[in-house]
């Protein structure tokens, strides 16, 4: 599972919050689904960027997902504006799976 | 390089124009059952026969078809990432079918081909190609390309001309439009429907599905476009050998192409579910999954049927009934049963909770519907399926009976649930 930063610290705080954000068909967070890209903050201009995935295009939970990342990342950083944006170049893989989250999945 | 892209998953949220097919499937289901109780005993003679007609094509048209046409809605933005090319087309096509199919059902009833088996047969026509240019449409506004879609436009392109063979057949009854009587063409039309329209729109569809509620890497797009060039081509070839008389012998030719294509679907189910990610499978992915296994026993009643008619020269009626009771009853509906669960809550949990995220904790869909409810309703169905099949099968009334009334408990309890799921409110 990569994440790609610019602020070690301040993207624990993000990570916690999303970790609060289920797939609420698979039941597992998105942040043991490997789902989160990108989280980059601009402290300047209180400006939070997050850029995330699905575990396929075609989710039909797709849109809910992404904004209960929103509004999490929005509740953790109440002073920022918080961007989130789908991405699916590279494409999801099970190889961004966390070893908590596979441990669910073999449940 | 991270690509951003918004598109697809924000087509889930509308749902006005998908719930009343939803409804009126669930509703046709419990006539189609219900008639099902009361005329059991009509299986046991030949299928050309008013409850018959009327029974098939309640399950055909109002539960298959009108349950078919409204996931498409939902589904088909999704697969070929762009809008709906028309919210009007899509509820046109809804009161077209839903005027149209009891008009036609009454007709068979009553085995008056008058005016409103005609009108309904029109009208249902017309919804159809309401449906297919909405899609046409759609497709043509995508910029990607897919299998999927290539499927579904495919299926929808046979179940207009399925429903064009049967408003000829309908009018064919009082007005001379064919050379033969309207019945001999009876096995063009089902198998048009069947095929064409039912296993290759169920086999599209299921290939994004199926891996992807089993969250499953597995894809493999050749193996797709095989069974897609072999349903196909054992299709147009069955009809040209029903159009030009071909030997009986021939007709094996199409049998196998067909059998074919299934087997290399089931092979592409197996392969998902061997590299599927999540170990526990829930209950309406494992009523879903039957169908594999229910579309295999009137395969093979079909290779029975072709031995006899080239050695008798003959079918027992019986064994049409249960060819065709089998089909509608065991593997169309297990499919929808199943898969009704994993799609209708998406849509109802979309509409009731996307506005609230972020400020209350919603359920998950699955918490939508009763899950004890539905796992009666999966033991009814096979019990009522294996008991009514047995009671064809033995030509035993008592069997016929208990396994419609357990049919008609299944269409209960799915009924129930789809209400449940649709009124569901959110609690803050």
């Amino acid at each position: 599972m990569e994440l790609i930063t610019n602020n070690k610290l301040l993207s624990t705080i993000a990570l916690a919050a999303l970790q609060q954000v289920e797939d609420p068909e698979i039941g597992l967070n998105v942040v043991d689904l490997g789902l989160i890209y990108q989280l980059d903050f601009n402290e300047d201009t209180n400006q939070l960027f997050c850029s995330m995935t699905l575990t396929t295009q075609f989710c039909p939970m797709g849109a809910s997902i992404r904004d209960s990342c929103e509004a999490g990342l929005q509740h953790a950083f109440p002073s920022y504006s918080i961007e989130v944006q789908l991405s699916f170049d590279p494409p999801w893989s099970a190889d961004r799976i966390s070893s908590a989250g596979r441990a669910f999945l073999d449940r | 390089m991270l690509q951003p892209s918004n598109s697809a998953p924000d087509r889930w949220h509308r749902s006005g124009e998908v719930l009343p097919f939803y409804l009126y499937a669930a509703l046709s289901f419990l006539v189609g059952t219900g008639m099902l109780c009361w005329y059991s005993g009509d299986f046991l003679g030949h299928y050309f026969n008013p409850s018959l007609l009327a029974i098939t094509h309640i399950m055909a048209l109002g539960w298959g078809t009108m349950i078919i046409l409204g996931a498409s809605h939902q589904l088909v933005p999704v697969i070929i990432e762009a809008a709906l090319y028309s919210r009007i087309l899509a509820f046109s096509s809804f009161w077209l079918a839903a005027i149209g199919i009891p008009m036609l059902v009454y007709g068979f009833y009553r085995f008056d081909m008058g005016l409103p088996a005609k009108l309904g047969g029109t009208l249902i026509l017309l919804a159809v190609l309401c449906f297919v240019i909405n899609l046409a449409c759609s497709i043509n506004r995508s910029k990607t390309e897919n299998i999927q879609a290539v499927f579904i436009f495919t299926a929808a392109l046979w179940l207009l001309s399925t429903v064009a063979v049967g408003l000829v057949l309908v009018v064919n009854f009082s007005v001379t439009l064919l050379p033969a009587n309207s019945v001999d063409y009876l096995s063009l039309h089902a198998h048009m429907g069947l095929v064409g329209w039912f296993l290759l729109l169920t086999i599209g569809v299921g290939s994004r599905l199926i891996p992807m509620f089993l969250i499953s890497k597995f894809q493999h797009n050749p193996l797709l476009y095989w069974i897609y060039a072999l349903i196909n081509i054992g299709l147009i070839g069955f009809v040209l050998l029903f159009v030009y008389n071909g030997h009986v012998y021939l007709n094996y030719f199409p049998l196998l192409l067909i059998l074919m294509a299934i087997l290399l679907f089931v092979g592409f189910c197996y392969q998902s579910w061997r590299n599927r990610l999540r170990k526990s499978v829930d209950d309406p992915m494992k009523i879903s999954l039957l169908s594999l296994i229910l579309v295999a026993i009137p395969a093979l009643l079909l290779v029975v049927v072709l031995i006899l008619l080239i050695g008798l020269d003959s079918v027992p009626a019986r064994l049409i009934n249960l060819y065709g009771f089998l089909l509608f009853f065991g593997w169309l509906s297990s499919l929808i049963l199943g898969m009704t669960f994993k799609t209708l809550t998406f849509i109802v949990w979309n509409k009731v909770y996307h506005s609230l995220l972020g400020k209350i904790k919603p359920p998950n869909p699955k918490d939508l519907y009763k899950n004890k409810v539905l796992q009666v309703m999966g033991y009814c169905f096979i019990s009522g399926l294996l008991l009514f099949g047995l009671g064809i099968g033995f030509a035993l009334p008592v069997l016929l009976r208990t396994g419609a009334l357990l049919l008609l408990l299944t269409a209960c309890l799915y009924n129930w649930n789809i209400l449940y799921i649709m009124n569901h409110k959110a609690t803050i």
